[in-house]
């Protein structure tokens, strides 16, 4: 298992489920039930103001475990035979930008 | 679909939860709730402000608590398995409710009620199911919700499948059958992290194995997701850590998700949870059908189930009452009219009698007899403890109170209004507060606990909330910031809310500093302070912690424990969880015992004057008294001497003199500087003046400027106006001017005849402003129709909208106006006696040392402190011989000596009269600093010279602390026995060898104020008078023969410090000094205290340059213009800059004890 904090752009269903992402300029779409929840963040390390009404997300963000295959790029499907990837995304509530915090299943990929 | 939220804290769970009750009920209806839970941790703190939140909001109330419970297994007392929520049923005659307050008393019984204390507010499990079922009915009243805080949910980390099973069969073993359900709660934390839906679905899983209804609730503690930030730093108030060691342990809520969520989001989180454990759909409806039946079978009836607002006192019988009591009451009024009215006779008999049948006939329909017979009783028992005790606020408003002794101003003689006190329209228990002397108020409570029976009393407690300085420092704390750096930030806040501390950085000059470096933050990347301001912000007024309330007692019945849970004071006496909020709902009787320090003082100072002078003859020539009616004195003072305050006329010329000069200092209540500048314009000639000025001398009237016309049409500098003649009878005792709450009641009745009852509802409702509209409609159309014209009624309109909210009871003037006579009467007559009663009792405003200034002002010698002479208290003594000869001193008191414990003090006194230092220590067994001491403060100066030493006090101390240094632990003993008994003088002291130069009068100044905080030998400012020369400065007693508006320079040490409410909302700062010479007051307007900054709050020794206002024809203070700190000679405005550089040591140089030398902790 990997650690990062790397920046994603994540889509998401009218729900706000995440739907598929682009990383490093690769599109992957989800392709299992997602699972979100929440952790906490050093809001008094990484803010400067919390003034009253603020509203959510100042002391947790959303993380949610996303299993992804690449997107099928046009004709050649070369998709049935990946494994999916488990990635942990963070959604910070406040600014709604979306960072890639772990990369799960590290044993796998190398050959490539 | 709605849901209701069963598990709540308020921010009456100090230091946990974060939202108002009304904040919740609001969000909870607005949501479409039909109830709502408060579930307080540890007791019903916000109890009954939840239920008139849900009153409000139309919810129907929901009572509980968050308690902990011991383990069953640890060691008994002290050791926590977790915390469980218990619910009290509601609809059954407030069974629930009497066992959910008979078992948080439980939880508190073993605590100590003081801070810190070992034993934790918990219960163990067997307590807990003894008080599940009624003892009557045997039934289930209480439910307890098993928890993610409970040991089961605590169990539920790691993958041990046995461990929670285990504690939640020992749950079910232990309640009666139908009392427990399982609480399932997922903030969404990480998976198989507490408060996860993996630890929820665990819970789920247990009940369903058990059979055990499960419930949803979210654990709430904010109402608002925003609130979570706020919860943070709470946690680390309470854990008195910051939150970087919180979130490294992990101490904090996982997630920020604990808020009042809607229905919606609540269903979804049902939804999520049945999900993860693989249940369906019928599942989730059983989960959230669950909830509702717990709540609807929780939801309470004010009234049926606690009692609200129905009054309860003690049963007839408690009183000694055989008969009915408003029988009673009315045959006492009776008996009182011959000792309180001898010889009535004619119109006064008729008009007196007419009033005393209207207050009766009012108290009866009320059914209020049993709280006047009450009253009485405590106050009857109060004064046969030999208490000084007088009533004040508006009882004084009332004859009866007056016929049975519970008052002692005759509110006929000064026009008091009885509806101001209680009316037909007014059915809520009426405030009647006794003061009594204050050393005296543990003992009356504890009197009171005997008479009435620990079931039926118990002391009202107070909330104390965060403000500025507390909120600033926990906030720091939080941060993790420095504790200095906190503490020099929570030094300048000074008397504002924390909630606008931001807009204070951009107001107040001495924040100016601090809003700097605020601003800084981008410069430096610290963005700390930043932080620090907002949660200082979140922190504003949020409760603390409950104590003892200083003067209420719960008066009831004997279920008045079924109906307020109590706990330890510190005092050792139990306390109601209840604050004087919550009295009115409950229905409770609150008697407020005030303890006054002044009146402890005077009957201080009337002891004083019978140990002095014992006999009549000599009190009468003593205090220059008259000489009475039969040649022998007044009536009011007995042959031994005893002075009857309450008996002195009201109209002694010389008090009123004394009054007059303004040298009020240690009068009661009008002392202060303002005080002192109004009486010196107003000038009192007789009583009511001083009612008028007690009552004029509050924030409403000085910020409204009612004080300056009233003083014009008083000197005649302008003519009386009357908006109309029919209201001159009203006003004409304050010129014209509406001062008192009595005359708005009556100007409203004379204007519209809706008579007083109704015109006290109108000035209620004039408070607010859905109030006003309606009052000033009627208002408006009655006067009209009695044919007042438009302009009249607008002009008194005006008056009435404008002063109706901050006018005074006249009954509250008068009650106040008796103990200030008397006070000024002993400081004119008794001086000595008085001004020791008040080094005793401390009652002023000012620190004790400015009192000592006094005597010295005032020429009354002050006695050093004698070993054998001082007492445990300060005493008046005749001056044997020397210059004062013949006259009257004060000697010091051993007691308040830096070092000196109580067992000390009493052994000292004990031993009295002492031949030798040896024989004080054999005897008195004193510890050897505190000897050194003593000698530095001269107790031994006199045994020394009797000894017929040659050496010095500096030779004495330095051979104690060559002792002391040598002696190892012994204490006492250090010569042979033999020697005690010969009578050889003090062969120690005359045997110092004299070597060291005596100590300057400034290192014993510097002595007095490091171990007394007073300046007893020399005033400290003295010292300074060279420095102060030069710099051409003006002493307070000069300032008087000074014109208006001359510049002057002044120094001294600052005695009191104010920021009064003014007049257009903008802060002015009061500083006084006293410079030897007397007082000087400073007034700093916006100009001076932009200049002078951070000086205004942080320095002792000031030097003041103003203007001379003239306030009276006895009265000047200054208007500032600019201040400096003495102790920095480098940056005073020297004429002569040669003149700076001869730096002289001071009395205060490196004494740190600010507050009880300046009375002021900045």
């Amino acid at each position: 298992m990997g650690m990062f904090s790397e920046s994603v752009d994540v889509l998401c269903s009218p729900e706000g489920q995440p739907v598929s992402l682009t990383w490093g300029g690769r599109s992957y779409d989800v392709c299992a039930e997602p699972m979100r929840w929440y952790e906490r963040r050093q809001w008094w390390a990484e803010d400067s103001r919390a003034p009253l009404g603020s509203g959510p997300g100042i002391v947790d963000h959303e993380i949610w475990r996303v299993q992804v295959l690449p997107a099928p790029d046009g004709a050649a499907g070369s998709n049935a035979t990946e494994e999916p990837l488990t990635l942990d995304l963070s959604r910070h509530i406040r600014s709604g930008r979306w960072r890639l915090l772990r990369i799960h299943d590290a044993l796998r990929p190398r050959t490539a | 679909m709605s849901f209701t939220h069963l598990h709540v804290s308020t921010a009456f769970s100090a230091h946990y939860g974060v939202s108002w009750p009304d904040e919740l009920a609001q969000a909870a209806a607005a949501d479409g709730a039909t109830a709502l839970a408060c579930t307080d941790r540890d007791g019903l703190y916000g109890t009954i402000k939840h239920l008139k939140a849900c009153m409000a909001a139309g919810l129907d109330p929901i009572v509980g608590v968050d308690l902990a419970v011991l383990d069953d297994d640890g060691d008994h007392r002290t050791q926590v398995a977790g915390r469980v929520v218990v619910l009290a049923r509601g609809h059954n005659n407030g069974a629930g409710y009497r066992a959910l307050c008979r078992l948080i008393s439980d939880a508190h019984a073993r605590t100590t009620g003081k801070a810190g204390g070992a034993v934790p507010v918990a219960l163990t499990r067997a307590e807990l199911a003894s008080r599940t079922l009624d003892p009557h009915t045997l039934k289930p009243v209480l439910t307890v919700l098993i928890g993610p805080d409970s040991d089961v949910g605590r169990a539920m980390g790691g993958r041990r499948y046995l461990r929670p099973r285990t504690l939640f069969k020992q749950w079910l073993d232990a309640m009666p059958g139908g009392t427990v359900v399982a609480e399932i709660v997922s903030q969404l934390s990480a998976p198989g992290s507490p408060l996860s839906t993996a630890h929820a679905v665990r819970m789920l899983r247990l009940a369903e194995e058990h059979h055990v209804p499960a419930i949803l609730t979210n654990a709430v503690r904010y109402c608002a997701a925003d609130g979570a930030p706020t919860a943070d730093v709470l946690d680390s108030a309470r854990t008195l850590k910051s939150l970087p060691e919180l979130a490294s342990e992990p101490l904090l809520q996982p997630t920020g998700q604990g808020w009042l969520k809607s229905a919606d989001q609540m269903l979804l989180l049902g939804k999520e949870i049945i999900a993860a454990a693989g249940y369906g759909a019928a599942d989730l409806k059983q989960l959230m059908t669950q909830t509702e039946a717990l709540a609807d079978l929780c939801r309470i009836d004010p009234a049926s189930d606690m009692g609200w607002k129905q009054p309860v006192v003690p049963e007839a019988a408690v009183l000694g009452i055989s008969q009915e009591p408003h029988q009673e009451l009315v045959e006492r009024c009776n008996a009182g009219i011959g000792r309180r009215f001898p010889g009535i006779s004619g119109a006064a008999e008729k008009s007196m009698v007419s009033r005393l049948e209207h207050e009766l006939g009012i108290i009866r329909n009320l059914g209020f007899s049993s709280y006047f017979l009450t009253v009485a009783e405590v106050s009857r028992m109060i004064q046969d403890m030999g208490v000084r005790a007088a009533a004040r606020g508006s009882g004084a408003s009332s004859l009866v109170n007056y016929l049975i002794d519970v008052s002692h101003v005759n509110p006929l003689q000064h026009d008091l209004i009885f509806e101001r006190f209680l009316s037909q329209d007014r059915a809520t228990l009426p405030d009647i507060d006794i003061d009594v002397e204050s050393a005296e108020r543990h003992n009356v409570y504890r009197r009171i606990f005997e008479r009435f029976g620990s079931e039926r009393v118990t002391l009202m407690s107070m909330q104390n909330g965060y403000r500025a300085r507390g909120a600033v420092r926990d906030a720091g704390m939080a941060l993790g910031m420095d504790d200095g750096e906190v503490g020099e930030i929570a030094k300048q806040l000074w008397r504002f809310s924390a909630r606008k501390f931001r807009e204070a950085l951009q107001e107040k000059p001495e924040l100016r500093e601090f809003a700097g470096r605020v601003e800084q933050r981008d410069a430096d990347g610290n963005q700390q302070l930043d932080l620090l301001v907002d949660l200082t912000e979140r922190l504003d007024r949020l409760p603390r912690h409950i104590s003892m309330h200083p003067c209420g007692v719960i008066l009831g019945d004997a279920t008045l424990l079924d109906r307020t849970p109590v706990q330890p004071s510190g005092l050792g006496l139990p306390m109601s969880q209840f604050d004087k909020h919550d009295m009115d709902p409950m229905g409770m009787l609150k008697l407020d015992v005030l303890g006054v320090r002044m009146q402890s003082a005077m009957a201080f100072a009337v002891r004083e004057i019978i140990r002095i002078h014992p006999s009549k003859d000599e009190v009468v020539a003593a205090g220059r008294h008259s000489a009475g009616s039969d040649g022998s004195g007044p009536d009011y003072i007995a042959d031994n001497g005893h002075i009857d305050l309450n008996a002195v006329p009201l109209d002694d010329e010389p008090t009123y003199e004394l009054i007059r000069s303004t040298h009020t200092l240690g009068c009661f209540q009008i002392e202060s500087p303002g005080q002192r500048e109004l009486i010196g314009k107003m000038a009192p000639r007789e009583f009511n003046d001083l009612i008028i000025d007690i009552s004029l001398f509050r924030p409403g009237p000085m910020k409204s400027d009612m004080v300056r016309p009233f003083l014009e049409h008083r000197h005649g500098f302008a003519p009386e106006v009357y908006p109309h003649p029919d209201l001159k009878p009203v006003l004409a005792e304050t010129h014209g001017v509406t001062v008192f709450h009595e005359q708005i009641l009556r100007t409203f009745d004379v204007m519209t005849g809706c008579g007083l009852a109704k015109a006290d509802e109108f000035r209620r409702a004039l408070s607010s402003e859905e109030g006003e509209a309606g009052v000033e409609e009627y208002f408006r159309r009655k006067a009209k129709a009695k044919g007042y014209s438009a302009d009249v009624v607008d002009k008194v309109w005006d008056t009435l909208k404008s002063f109706a909210s901050f006018g005074f009871c006249k009954a509250h003037g008068a009650a106040f106006a008796v103990p200030t006579y008397q006070s000024a009467w002993l400081k004119t007559h008794h001086p000595e006696a008085f001004l020791a009663g008040l080094w005793e009792h401390d009652p002023g405003m000012y620190p004790k040392r400015l009192l000592v200034a006094e005597a010295r002002r005032l020429g009354i010698p002050i006695l050093p402190l004698d070993i054998n002479l001082s007492k445990a208290e300060y005493r008046v003594e005749r001056i044997q011989s020397g210059p004062d000869a013949g006259k009257l001193g004060i000697r010091l008191s051993l007691n308040g000596i830096y070092g000196l414990s109580t067992t000390e003090l009493k052994r000292i006194i004990g031993g009295q009269p002492y031949e030798s230092l040896a024989d004080l220590r054999a005897r008195s067994k004193i510890s050897k600093p505190n000897i050194k001491r003593l000698a530095q403060l001269g107790a031994f100066d006199s045994l020394h010279r009797e000894a017929g030493g040659t050496a010095n006090r500096a030779d004495l101390v330095h051979h104690l602390q060559k002792l002391q240094a040598s002696g190892g632990s012994r204490k006492g003993v250090e010569v042979l026995e033999g020697q005690l008994s010969l009578p050889l003088g003090d062969v120690e002291l005359r045997n110092i060898t004299p070597e060291l130069p005596a100590p300057t009068l400034v290192e014993n100044v510097r002595a007095e104020l490091d171990l007394m905080a007073v300046d007893v030998s020399t005033h400290l400012m003295d010292s300074h008078r060279p420095l102060l020369d030069r710099l051409g400065v003006t002493t307070a007693d000069k300032l008087l023969g000074l014109r208006n508006g001359t510049e002057v320079l002044v120094a001294g040490v600052r005695v009191a410090t104010q920021t009064p409410p003014m007049r257009g909302g903008r802060r002015v700062v009061f500083i006084s000094i006293d410079d030897g010479t007397g007082c000087v007051d400073s007034v700093f307007f916006h100009e001076a205290q932009e200049k002078a900054g951070m000086l205004l709050f942080g320095t002792r020794l000031l030097l003041i340059r103003g203007t001379t206002r003239r306030t009276g024809p006895r009265g000047i203070s200054l208007s500032a213009s600019m201040a400096w700190d003495l102790s920095r000679t480098e940056t005073l405005p020297f004429p002569d800059p040669a003149a700076r550089e001869q730096d002289v040591p001071h009395p205060l140089d490196g004494i740190s004890r600010s507050l009880a030398i300046t009375g002021f902790n900045g």
